[in-house]
């Protein structure tokens, strides 16, 4: 198991290193200036082309990337050109925003979306399935930033029971961060348990056909048995990749969440650096977002080992 | 005699109780204390008002820092840290600045002549405004503690509007920043002598400020940005809130004391909502398509004129205003109605014809077959888009093809500075206090205006001190803009931003909101 965590973890290496270059040239090549942004509407052609060879911007692309690799290999992320401070220091400071949000969201799509899924497999064909099938067909369809507009509308505006928008720290004020975090965290949840139900049903109606489980009815067990104890654990295996994609695709989903909800984390990061051209912040958000793609995944093959003891890694 | 005496004493009196009545409910009322939270569409790009002509940066920095002059409500430069007007020698080439005595620095530091000499440098090294002024300037210097000579190579009578002009401005830091960060280096500590003193940037969280209490506020009466400010409020917190339906959102609920630029559609909504006040915000922008004049087809000026006499622009202006009248004004002048000083009313300019014949018949003196016009827009500001849209619709109804070409802001601001990339672009022409300081008109900025006769009346403008000989010059200037169409002026378009009920002392009238003044009654 050792040694299968290390080959993977090394294999991490070479697959960074193309994502960071390709990242660096789409960047650099796509049309755009952060120093005009920096400037103003007003500035003029000359001030802009002064700093530009101030920052260093008016070197070829091959020569940056080349400055780009040394910094990242002595750890160096670079810095920011608008937030005055280094790459890896703002990233710090964004992601327990984002962890905590998908986080809080995960939950909410397990919490929703296994034991639906699970109910409807076993009741296959009941209203229960029909009913629960239907709102997961809802939940994948609806677009997460129309969800979220119209919580906001809802439970904020007219209702007036949670913030429109907004972050506290659930380390310094739970009880406010708790607040912050309701809408958003069903928001971009809410899509996820509706994809986790599906799978779980289908996992689900597929284990209760197998052959052990005809085996364990014929012994005479409760069905409530039956399922809970004997069908469940093993529809979870599939479960668990999903979930995994799930959290993969959070981080995806986190970026409209975060502005919709004005949290500032990394998704609102990105997107603001990408639209200003903050090349370093790009660059630092898409290497970390990468890595932890790729440990997500390592983590779930892991996993895997823990819930099916037949799983094992040489 | 004593009778009179008498009635003149009891009528003064009279005038004191009653002004006396007048006042004191709002005295009374104005309270020190609070946080206000004013929700903003997003990060500056730096907080160092030398380096950028961003309006955020502007209307952030402008507690933090101040210039020797301000602007007044009708747009004339006034004094700030600066004790009066300066005194100018007889030959105009020669300003001598005197300065105010006890002004502090947020670090504690009193402001001297040392520091004005070293940020006024590093302005005009760096700013835009400064820049232009500077090419005139051939040394600053201190006399003593409290007094600075500005000597100039020629004369010019924009010196002290220069000072004044709110934005890329020339704000008074420390010596000790200056020498610590220079001009081609963006500043990373933020020291002002302005009422408001800043705690922290947590850049996508909040803008921290806190009254400054050592602030020794002017004795004249506000008045636009400059007068009397005084810091209210203990906190003002500026949080950035990217998304326009949420700004909304959360004016509507409480959670921000004060929106700005908000979706004109919401206008409607936020009259209806009872403890928030909409204010339309104007003057905002002027609508307008630059035209690159350095290359390619927009430099045959017979075609511009065409694309000036295309335009319906009442029904161009009502949509991008949402339908609503009060959300933009039509007005050909060059400056806004506001001000009164720079704004004008010629009758007979070629703007708004809408005349279809006399397009037709200057695309076809201009020789034009139907080459596609690169036209660049943005949707990241939805006015310039819909104005672009509509403007292609009635371009091409007679006979222009034009090629619209949809990007983010950062590549239009990027491509507008090449000339091989575009013929034409869209933005937004703020508040200028000054017909010289219009960068449209002027050969360095995108687009290139490079007329001889405009830059010959440009020039006689900065060199001229009478007013009325100005103002005839900036006619002249004004009807040579729609003859040589350097860029196609539309309508004035407003801006719309909103306030909770308990807000008080808002100066609504100004382009850019200030905070000082302001006091929360809750």
């Amino acid at each position: 198991m050792t040694s299968y965590l290390a080959r993977r973890l090394l294999a991490l290496l070479p697959v960074m290193l193309v994502v960071v270059t390709v990242v660096f040239l789409l960047i650099h090549l796509i049309p755009g200036d952060p120093v005009a942004v920096i400037l103003g509407p007003e500035a003029t052609s000359e001030q802009i082309d002064d700093a530009r060879r101030e920052l260093g911007l008016d070197r070829p692309v091959h020569e940056q990337l080349i400055r780009f690799y040394g910094r990242l290999v002595r750890g160096d992320l670079g810095r920011s050109y608008f937030l005055d401070r280094p790459v890896l220091q703002a990233l710090a400071e964004r992601a327990e925003p984002t962890l905590v949000l998908m986080g809080a969201a995960l939950i909410v799509a397990v919490v929703i979306g296994v034991p639906s899924g699970i109910v409807a497999g076993a009741y296959q064909g009941s209203w229960w399935d029909r009913g629960l099938m239907a709102l997961a067909l809802l939940g994948v369809c609806v677009p997460g930033f129309w969800l979220s507009l119209n919580f906001i509308y809802f439970f904020s505006v007219r209702l007036g029971w949670l913030p429109v928008a907004g972050y506290a720290s659930v380390f310094q004020d739970p009880v406010s961060a708790a607040r912050y975090l309701v809408l958003p965290a069903i928001s971009l949840g809410f899509n996820q348990s509706a994809l986790i139900a599906r799978i779980a049903r289908s996992c689900m109606i597929e284990i209760l056909r197998q052959d052990y489980i005809r085996t364990a009815r014929a012994k005479g067990l409760a069905e409530r048995t039956v399922i809970y104890f004997h069908a469940f654990r093993n529809a979870l295996v599939p479960v668990v990749t999903v979930i995994g994609i799930t959290m993969a695709i959070l981080i995806g989903g986190a970026v409209v969440t975060e502005i919709v909800f004005n949290i500032p984390g990394l998704g609102r990061l990105i997107i603001s650096a990408i639209l200003r051209r903050d090349y370093p912040v790009v660059q630092g958000v898409v290497l970390v977002t990468a890595a932890a793609y790729m440990l997500i995944n390592l983590g779930v093959d892991v996993v895997y080992a823990f819930i099916d003891p037949r799983i094992r890694y040489a | 005699m004593n009778g009179r005496k008498s009635w003149w004493i009891l009528g003064t009196l009279a005038i004191v109780l009653l002004s006396v009545v007048s006042v004191a409910p709002d005295a009374a009322a104005q309270k020190k204390g609070g946080v206000l939270k004013v929700g903003n569409l997003g990060e500056p790009p730096t907080l160092d008002a030398h380096w950028t002509t961003a309006t955020i940066t502007e209307v952030i920095t402008n507690h933090i820092y101040e210039g020797l002059y301000s602007i007044d409500a009708k747009a004339q430069p006034i004094p700030m840290l600066a004790e009066g007007m300066p005194t100018v020698s007889k030959d105009s080439l020669t300003y001598t600045f005197k300065l105010r005595s006890g002004i502090k620095f947020h670090n504690g530091k009193e402001m001297t002549s040392a520091d004005v000499v070293a940020s006024l440098n590093r302005w005009g090294a760096q700013s835009t405004y400064g820049k232009n002024l500077y090419a005139r300037v051939a040394e600053v210097r201190a006399v003593d503690k409290l007094t600075v000579d500005m000597q100039l190579k020629e004369k010019t009578a924009t010196v002290v509007i220069a000072l004044a002009i709110p934005n890329n401005f020339a704000a008074i830091y420390p010596k000790e920043i200056i020498d610590k960060f220079k001009p081609a280096e963006k500043a990373t500590e933020w020291i002002g002598t302005g009422p408001f003193k800043l705690v922290e940037w947590k850049p996508d969280r909040h803008i921290k400020m806190a009254r400054f209490d050592d602030y020794k506020p002017r004795s004249e009466p506000a008045s636009g940005y400059g007068g009397k400010k005084v810091a209210y409020v203990d906190e003002l917190l500026w949080i950035p809130v990217p998304d326009a339906a949420t700004r909304v959102a959360q004016i509507e609920t409480g959670e921000v004391d004060f929106a700005d630029d908000l979706d004109l559609n919401a206008y409607e909504r936020l009259k209806k909502v009872a403890g928030v006040q909409p204010i339309v915000a104007k003057p905002y922008y002027w609508l307008v398509a630059v035209f690159n004049k350095k290359e390619g087809l927009m430099t045959n000026q017979k075609l511009r004129q065409a694309w000036q006499a295309t335009l319906d622009i009442e029904p161009i202006m009502k949509t991008v205003a949402g339908g609503h009248a009060e959300l933009y004004r039509m007005d050909s002048s060059l400056a806004f109605a506001e001000n009164s000083l720079w704004h004008t009313k010629l009758q007979g300019l070629p703007w708004n014809e809408h005349n279809r014949d006399k397009a037709k018949r200057l695309l076809r003196e201009a020789g034009y077959r139907g080459e596609p016009i690169r036209f660049m827009t943005t949707q990241e500001y939805k006015w310039m888009y819909d104005f672009a849209l509509l403007s292609k619709q009635q371009l091409e109804d007679v006979g222009f093809t034009i090629d619209l070409q949809v990007v983010d802001w950062a590549t239009l601001v990027k491509r507008r500075n090449n000339p091989k990339e575009y013929d034409a672009f869209t933005t937004g022409i703020g508040a200028f206090y000054d017909p010289t300081q219009h960068v449209y008109l002027g050969p360095n900025w995108p687009g290139w205006t490079d007329e001889p006769e405009i830059n010959r009346l440009l020039g006689e403008m900065a060199g001229e001190s009478d007013y009325k000989k100005r103002y005839a010059l900036w006619e002249q200037t004004t009807r040579l803009f729609y003859e040589k169409v350097p860029v196609a002026r539309y309508g004035d378009l407003f801006g719309l931003r909103a306030m909770r009920k308990h807000v008080k002392g808002f100066d609504t009238k100004p382009e850019r909101p200030r905070f000082y003044n302001v006091w929360l009654e809750k």
